[in-house]
C-alpha cells in the first residue's frame, strides 16, 4: 500500500453508511479504526474502546492490515444484545474479504451483520396494563 | 538500403501503435486509478491510522478522577478488564487473523 489515505472518499462513505446502519438497527454505538497497534492488539482495542463515548454500550470493530489481525471489542451493556458467537460469525466474514485484499467491502459487511446480530425487535404491548403480570 | 520515412508513413507505423498502446495501457490501470491504491495482505501498510465513528468530546482526565479501590483478584470476574478508571468492565468479542 503506498503511502497515502487508507480509504478514498467514496470507500470512507460506504462505511460510515454501514456505521449508521448498524446503529440504527441495534440501538448501539459502533466504531471502526484501521490502522497500527502500538502494542498486542486486544489490549490496544480496549484502550480504544475505553476512549469512546458510552464504551459500555459501544461495538469496536479494530482493523490491523500490517499485522493482519481483526479485533472486535463488546461493551458491557452492548454484550447483551450481541453475542460473542455472532462476533465471530462477523469476524468470520470479514477475514475472508481482507484476506483478498478487500478492506472496504469486508468492513461494510461485518459492520452490517454485526448490526443485525444485535437488532432486537421491540417488545410490543409491554407498557400495556393487562400485559403486566 | 536506407528507406526514406514519409510523414504519413511514420503516423502510420509509429505513431497509431503509440496510441493503441496508450489506450490499451490507460483501459488496464484505469480501474486502480479510479479506485485508489489498494490493501495488499502481507505488503506493508503506511496509510495513517482512520478512526471512524471516533470519540467525539475530550473525556476527563483519569488524574483528575477521585480515587476508587484497587481491584483485587477475588473480585474481578474471569475475563474481567481494569479501566483506567479502575473499575472491572466485562467484555465481549471476537478475534481474527488473516
Amino acid at each position: 500500500m503506498p503511502a497515502g489515505d487508507a480509504f478514498t472518499p467514496d470507500q470512507l462513505y460506504d462505511i460510515e453508511r454501514a456505521v449508521r446502519y448498524a446503529e440504527e438497527t441495534s440501538g448501539l454505538h459502533f466504531s471502526v479504526y484501521v490502522g497500527g497497534a502500538d502494542s498486542e492488539t486486544r489490549p490496544f482495542a480496549i484502550e480504544l474502546l475505553n476512549e469512546l463515548d458510552d464504551p459500555d454500550r459501544t461495538v469496536l470493530v479494530y482493523v490491523d492490515p500490517a499485522g493482519r489481525r481483526l479485533e472486535i471489542v463488546i461493551g458491557e451493556l452492548a454484550k447483551r444484545q450481541l453475542s460473542d458467537s455472532s462476533a465471530g460469525l462477523a469476524a468470520l466474514t470479514m477475514q475472508t474479504s481482507f484476506a483478498t485484499g478487500d478492506l472496504t467491502g469486508g468492513l461494510v459487511t461485518g459492520v452490517q451483520q454485526l448490526g443485525t446480530h444485535a437488532h432486537q425487535p421491540p417488545m410490543l404491548h409491554a407498557n400495556d396494563e393487562a400485559h403486566k403480570l | 538500403m536506407i528507406v526514406e520515412l514519409s510523414g504519413h508513413s511514420l503516423l502510420v507505423f509509429v505513431g497509431i501503435p503509440v496510441l493503441v498502446i496508450a489506450v490499451l495501457t490507460l483501459l488496464v490501470f484505469a480501474s486502480s486509478i479510479a479506485n485508489g491504491p489498494r490493501y495488499r495482505p502481507g505488503l506493508s501498510w503506511w496509510a495513517p491510522p482512520v478512526w471512524i465513528n471516533g470519540p467525539t468530546a475530550t473525556k476527563p482526565d483519569p488524574a483528575n478522577l477521585p480515587e476508587l479501590p484497587e481491584l483485587t483478584a477475588s473480585t474481578q470476574a474471569p475475563g474481567a478488564t481494569a479501566t483506567a478508571t479502575g473499575v472491572a468492565r466485562t467484555l465481549g468479542g471476537a478475534s481474527a487473523s488473516w
